[in-house]
C-alpha cells in the first residue's frame, strides 16, 4: 500500500515510522527545504528531531519530497492521484494530514527588543555565539495571539515552552526574569519546575500587558498589579506567541474534500480520521498540542492508515498491555443554596497536575448551576483549560459565571457564607453559601497508583504511552484531561506496540550472591521496576542454625525499560547487562582471523 | 436606577460581549487615564458591574475616560469598555451638555444639526471660556431652518423596491 504523508514535521515522521514498520511505501511531502517543521525551529529540539528522523531516513521504502506543492488531486477507485506543481505525480491509497501549526506573527508589537518566543530561541541558542551584552532583565509575556476574539482557543504549549526558555536562559546567564501571565497552563512535572524557578527568583505576575515602549537601550513595560499601575524597564521582552492552524489546510481541504471546523482545524469525524475515507489526520492539524502528543497522534494516525480502516471508533481494539484507570467522579454539590463559589487553587505542586482535570469539571458544574439560576463565582489562581477546553471556560463567562482572578499576593478566606478577598490592591466580599474548592477533591487523587507514576514521569519521552515493557498507559492515568484524548491515545499506544515489537532488549541481571540489598538501585529506577525481595538465608555460626531474611534486588521484567540507571548506580557492580553478540559479525570475524601455522 | 441589564441596554450590547473578559488587565496597561497617576483598572470596573455593585459618579473611569478606545483595541476580546462607561454616565445623568445635545439631535433629526448642538451646549461653552470662538461658530452654524432627514428603514424599502420590479416585468 502507498501512503502519502503531508507534512514532514515530528507528527508526520512518527506516522511514517509506523507505516514503514508495516512494510508499506511511504512518501512524505514537505513544503519547506528540509523536514522538521515547528519542532526543528526550537534549537534544543533540533537534534532530537534529527535523531528521530535518522532512524528511518535510509529506509528504501521511504521517499521524502522537499519543497513540494500540490497542484491537483483526483480520486479514482479509492486511490488518490496527486500531481505536484513540478509535474511529478504520486499515487496514494491512504493520506495522512500532518501539516502542523503555524505560529502567530504579532507584527503590531514586534521590535528589535520585543521578540517572539521563536526569535528569542535563536538568541539563547549556544550555536549562535555569545549572548548580547545587555542581558540583565528579561520579561516573558504570555497569551499573545491566542485566547482572543480572533482565535479563541488556548495554544496549550506556550506556557510550557516559555518555562523551557526560562530554563535555557538560566543555564547560560543569570538575568532577572519576570513572567506576565493570565494562567499558567503547565502539565505534569512542569508545576514542580515552576516552583523551582519561583524559588530561584523568577517573578511571576498575574497581569498581562500590551504596552511596550521600546527605545535604543530597552523596553518600558506597563502593567497593572496590586491595584497600581507599574512601569518597569526590561532589556528584552519575549512574546509567547499563539499557535494557529496552518493556512495550507484550507487549500488541502479543497483538494482532498475533507472538512474543517470553525477554527480552521481539521474536523475529526472519528478519532484521528477526517470525514473522507482514506484520509487520516495527526498532530497540530487537529488542535494545538505539544511534541509528545504530536508523536502520539502520529503513531495513532499511522496505525489507522495501515490497518486498512478495520478499526473504527465503535469497536476499540482490546489488548492486555493497555492499562487504564477510571477517572474519579467529581459529584456536583447537593442541597439548597443561592450562591456558589468554586475555588481553583492549591499549594501542593504535586496536586496541581490535576488542575486541568478539576478545572474542566468545575467549569461544567458552574455552567449548570448558572443555568439553574444561581449566582456562581469561579475564583482561581490558575485555570488550566488548554486548546478546546478554553471554549468551555469562555462560554461559562459569557453565560454570566463571574470569574475572579486572584493575583499573586491576594488571599481568600471563607467566613459564614461569605468569601473575603484581600490583597494589596483590592478588598471585597462575595456571597458564597457554598464553597467548592480544589482541596475538597484532593483526596480523590491521593491513593491511586497513578499519582506516583505521573509524578516520576521523565520529561522527555519518545514513547508517549509506553510505561513498561508490557504496559502502555492511556486515558486518565497517562494524562488527566479531556475525554476526547483517550481514543486517540489508544490508537497511539497500538502504533507504539507495533514499533516496539521489533526492538531487541537486554534486561539487567542481578548477581544474587554478591547483592548486599542496599536498595540504591531501587531509588534510582525511574520506572519503579526494582523491588527489594527478602531471601531466606541460613546462618550457622557455632551452634544452632538460624534462618534470617536478607534483602536482594529483584527486577520486574515487564516494567523495566533497560535504561541502565540501576547498573550505573549500583555501588558494588552487582547489576550488569548481558553482552549480546552482534548478528552476523561473529562469522565474519572468524573468517578474517588468519589460522596459525 | 443602575442595574447591569439597564446599562447593557444603554450601551447597545449584550452582556455576554463584556462578561467574556478573562481578567488579563491588558486594558489597564494601555489606559490613558493611568498617565494621570490615577490607578485605574477597567477590568475591575467591568467586574464591579457584573457583581451588581453600584458605580458612582466619582469613579475615575467615569470622570476621565476620553473614549480613546485604546483598551478596546488592545483587548484580546475587543471588549468595548468606553461604550459601557458612556452608558454608566447616561444612567447617572452626568453626561456633558454637548453629549446630551448631540444625542438629542440624532433623536430628533437623525443627523447632527450643528446650530441645535451649539445652542444646547451654550452654557458650557460660555462658562468654559470658549466665547472667543463665537464668530467661528456663527460661520459654522449659518442660519438655516433644519430640514428633516427621512430615516431609511431597510426592510420597508426593500419590500417596496421588489414589488415595483415585479410590477414592471
Amino acid at each position: 500500500m502507498k501512503i502519502l504523508i503531508i507534512g514532514g514535521g515530528i507528527s508526520g515522521i512518527s506516522a511514517a515510522k509506523v507505516a514503514l514498520a508495516k512494510k508499506h511505501d511511504v512518501t512524505i511531502l514537505e513544503c519547506a527545504e528540509e523536514p522538521g517543521g515547528l519542532m526543528a525551529r526550537i534549537a534544543n529540539c533540533r537534534v532530537g528531531f534529527k535523531t528521530f528522523l535518522d532512524e528511518i531516513v535510509n529506509d528504501p521504502r521511504l521517499t521524502i519530497i522537499k519543497q513540494g506543492k500540490i497542484a491537483s488531486v483526483d480520486k479514482k477507485e479509492g486511490r488518490f492521484n496527486v500531481t505536484l506543481e513540478d509535474g511529478q505525480s504520486l499515487i496514494a491509497d491512504r493520506v495522512i494530514i500532518a501539516t502542523g501549526l503555524s505560529p502567530y506573527d504579532p507584527v503590531e508589537y514586534k521590535g528589535k527588543r520585543v521578540l517572539t518566543s521563536l526569535e528569542y530561541d535563536q538568541i539563547i541558542d549556544q550555536r549562535n555565539g555569545e549572548l548580547p551584552a545587555d542581558f540583565n532583565r528579561v520579561a516573558f509575556v504570555l497569551c499573545v495571539g491566542s485566547r482572543s476574539k480572533e482565535y479563541p482557543l488556548c495554544s496549550s504549549v506556550c506556557c510550557s515552552y516559555s518555562l523551557r526558555e526560562i530554563k535555557w536562559t538560566l543555564q547560560r546567564a543569570k538575568p532577572a526574569i519576570t513572567v506576565f501571565y493570565n494562567d499558567l497552563r503547565y502539565f505534569g512535572q512542569e508545576f514542580y519546575l515552576e516552583k523551582v524557578y519561583r524559588d530561584a527568583g523568577v517573578t511571576f505576575i498575574r497581569a498581562n500587558s500590551r504596552y511596550f515602549d521600546e527605545d535604543e537601550t530597552g523596553v518600558n513595560v506597563r502593567y497593572f498589579a496590586e491595584g497600581k499601575m507599574k512601569e518597569e524597564r526590561f532589556d528584552y521582552v519575549v512574546l509567547a506567541i499563539g499557535l494557529r492552524p496552518n493556512p495550507m489546510l484550507e487549500s488541502l481541504s479543497k483538494f482532498f474534500g475533507f472538512s474543517l471546523n470553525e477554527y480552521k482545524f481539521v474536523k475529526e469525524e472519528e478519532p484521528l480520521k477526517t470525514d473522507v475515507e482514506g484520509i487520516y489526520v495527526s498532530g497540530g492539524a487537529l488542535e494545538p498540542m505539544n511534541i509528545k502528543d504530536s508523536i502520539l497522534t502520529g503513531f495513532g494516525a499511522g496505525l489507522r492508515a495501515v490497518r486498512n480502516g478495520d478499526i473504527g471508533s465503535e469497536v476499540m481494539p482490546v489488548d492486555e498491555r493497555l492499562y487504564r484507570e477510571e477517572a474519579p467522579v467529581i459529584a456536583p454539590p447537593e442541597g439548597a443554596f443561592d450562591s456558589c463559589l468554586f475555588y481553583i487553587a492549591t499549594d501542593d505542586p504535586g496536586a496541581r497536575i490535576f488542575y486541568e482535570f478539576v478545572s474542566s469539571k468545575f467549569i461544567a458544574m458552574a455552567r449548570d448551576l448558572k443555568r439553574a439560576g444561581k449566582n456562581v463565582y469561579v475564583v482561581t489562581r490558575n485555570v488550566v483549560a488548554p486548546s478546546y477546553d478554553e471554549l468551555e471556560y469562555e462560554e461559562a463567562r459569557r453565560e454570566g459565571v463571574i470569574a475572579i482572578h486572584l493575583e499573586e499576593g491576594e488571599t481568600i478566606s471563607f467566613v459564614d457564607g461569605k468569601a473575603l478577598i484581600n490583597g494589596p490592591g483590592r478588598e471585597f466580599v462575595l456571597p458564597a453559601d457554598r464553597v467548592i474548592s480544589f482541596d475538597d477533591y484532593a483526596h480523590l487523587f491521593k491513593d491511586g497508583e497513578f499519582l506516583s507514576l505521573y509524578r516520576s514521569e521523565p520529561q522527555i519521552r519518545w514513547n508517549p504511552t509506553r510505561w513498561g515493557r508490557k504496559k502502555y498507559h492511556v486515558g486518565f492515568i497517562r494524562h488527566p484531561r479531556s475525554e476526547r484524548w483517550e481514543k486517540r491515545e489508544i490508537f497511539g499506544a497500538f502504533g507504539e506496540m507495533l514499533l516496539d515489537a521489533e526492538e531487541e532488549r537486554a534486561l539487567p541481571q542481578v548477581n544474587e550472591e554478591r547483592c548486599s540489598g542496599c536498595g540504591s538501585c531501587k531509588d534510582a529506577c525511574p520506572q519503579k521496576a526494582i523491588e527489594m525481595e527478602i531471601r531466606e538465608k541460613v546462618i550457622a555460626v557455632f551452634g544452632p542454625q538460624v534462618a534470617t531474611g536478607e534483602p536482594i534486588a529483584h527486577i520486574k521484567e515487564d516494567t523495566c525499560v533497560s535504561c541502565g540507571l540501576c547498573a550505573s548506580t549500583c555501588p558494588s557492580d552487582v547489576i550488569s547487562y548481558p553482552e549480546i553478540p552482534e548478528k552476523g559479525n561473529k562469522h565474519a570475524l572468524e573468517c578474517e582471523i588468519p589460522q596459525p601455522k | 436606577m443602575q442595574t447591569t441589564d439597564h446599562i447593557m441596554e444603554l450601551a447597545g450590547h449584550r452582556q455576554e460581549d463584556f462578561s467574556v473578559c478573562m481578567g488579563c488587565k491588558v486594558c489597564a496597561s494601555v489606559c490613558t487615564i493611568n498617565d494621570l497617576d490615577i490607578d485605574m483598572n477597567p477590568q475591575e470596573f467591568l467586574l464591579k458591574l457584573f457583581m451588581g455593585e453600584e458605580i458612582k459618579a466619582d469613579n475615575p473611569l467615569v470622570r476621565y475616560c476620553t473614549s480613546c478606545y485604546r483598551c478596546a483595541s488592545a483587548c484580546p476580546w475587543q471588549i468595548r469598555i468606553p461604550e459601557v462607561v458612556r452608558a454608566v454616565k447616561e444612567s447617572l445623568g452626568i453626561e456633558a451638555r454637548f453629549e446630551k445635545a448631540f444625542k438629542k439631535s440624532l433623536d430628533i433629526w437623525g443627523r447632527v444639526y450643528e446650530p441645535f448642538v451649539v445652542i444646547m451646549s451654550a452654557p458650557d461653552l460660555l462658562m468654559g471660556g470658549y466665547i472667543k470662538f463665537l464668530p467661528k461658530w456663527m460661520e459654522y452654524a449659518g442660519f438655516h431652518f433644519p430640514h428633516k432627514v427621512k430615516r431609511i428603514r431597510t426592510s420597508h424599502t426593500l419590500k417596496k423596491g421588489s414589488s415595483s420590479k415585479e410590477g414592471r416585468s
